[in-house]
């Protein structure tokens, strides 16, 4: 940095250097969707296993039936993580917002109370 | 140069309801703009367009003349974009020092952030150890000014500053506003209650139902339009 350089130039330099990725706009709801799709096939992947391998008596497709129900189980512990990480991203930011939001309706209420206390208490020392 | 913060054509919506039909706008640095309107015009909307925390359905954000059209509101506010929200957004059972210590993770450290703070509103200084949630409104919003500053913004976005405070008040806070502007920040205000702003605003830009319908100089003739805006009136 130079010392001549404006904070605008700095701005506008340190825009240039950062590296922002591709627009995410909806990113996190498609992670979202990914993860419980990811979920669903797990299960469906593994019943299906389940019934790949009871229908047959050839070990060749009971292996590959394995294979596929560790694949389904996989698919859905991938799954559960990513719909956790998105959802509850989404969750806490939600009850952070609330949180605060109550904090101030709280101090709001407990500032009012006491300004009509000590009013009450003026008009009282008045009289 | 190119405006610090430029709006081309943006349209957003909150579960399909469009909120903001192609807005334009642009604020260069040390400029303060003025965005003005009744309530419901789709001016927060816009202000959380442009700190990226709304993402537009069409349209394009740029920042310092790059297209950043749905980067993250994080990587916006490290490179120097500010949102101070409506209801001022201080943490109100803290107190006025910790509510600026938070302002420590733009890697500043807690003796920068205070000076920054104490220097432009010195009765924080008086109030450092106060509940945030015990300020009156106006102390309240210069904490929230000043943990805004605290982030040495290049690009400060402010909704409804006068919210709730006398105008003596106000206008004080717009002053302060109006020195920031000076150091070359790049200033957009949105305001129901134009009078106090329009003081110090280079530039206004007057919204109704999520469209401009007139920007220019805040000059009697916009004033003219805005008082007849908000008595309905058709002029």
């Amino acid at each position: 940095m130079t010392s001549t350089e404006t904070r605008a130039d700095r701005f506008v330099r340190e825009l240039a250097e950062l590296k922002i990725p591709d627009p995410a706009a909806g990113r996190a709801a498609l992670w979202l969707r990914l993860g419980v799709a990811l979920m669903a096939a797990g299960l469906v992947l593994g019943a299906s296993a389940y019934f790949m391998s009871h229908g047959t008596r050839d070990p060749l497709v009971q292996r590959d039936a394995l294979a596929l129900a560790l694949g389904g189980v996989s698919a859905a512990v991938v799954g559960s993580a990513l719909f956790l990480r998105y959802s509850l991203t989404g969750f806490l930011r939600f009850w952070m917002a609330r949180q605060s939001y109550d904090l101030t309706q709280l101090a709001d209420r407990l500032l009012e109370r006491d300004i009509r206390h000590e009013l009450n208490g003026n008009d009282t020392a008045s009289r | 140069m190119n405006p610090l913060l430029e709006l081309r054509e943006i349209r957003a919506a909150y579960d399909g309801i469009t909120a903001l039909h192609g807005v334009d706008l642009r604020v260069g640095a040390g400029q303060v703009v003025a965005l003005l309107g009744p309530n419901g015009a789709g001016k927060t909307t816009t202000l959380r367009v442009a700190a990226g925390v709304h993402p537009a359905e069409s349209g394009r954000l740029l920042l310092g003349g790059r297209d950043l059209t749905g980067a993250d509101p994080r990587d916006l506010a490290r490179a120097g974009v500010c949102l101070i929200p409506e209801g001022r957004g201080v943490f109100p059972n803290l107190s006025v020092r910790d509510n600026l210590l938070m302002m420590t993770f733009t890697g500043r450290s807690r003796e920068q952030v205070e000076e920054v703070a104490f220097a432009r509103f010195p009765i924080l200084a008086k109030r450092a150890t106060q509940t945030a949630g015990t300020l009156s409104g106006g102390e309240q919003q210069m904490l929230a000014l000043a943990r805004g500053l605290a982030t040495d913004p290049a690009v400060l976005l402010l909704d409804e500053l006068s919210m709730g405070l006398a105008p003596l008040i106000v206008a004080e806070l717009y002053e302060q506003v109006a020195e920031i502007a000076r150091q070359g920040v790049a200033v957009l205000v949105v305001e129901q209650f134009a009078a106090a702003v329009l003081d110090i605003a280079d530039h206004a830009a007057v919204m109704v139902r999520g469209r401009i319908e007139r920007h220019g100089r805040p000059d009697d003739g916009l004033r003219t339009e805005l008082s007849a805006l908000y008595l309905g009136s058709s002029t």
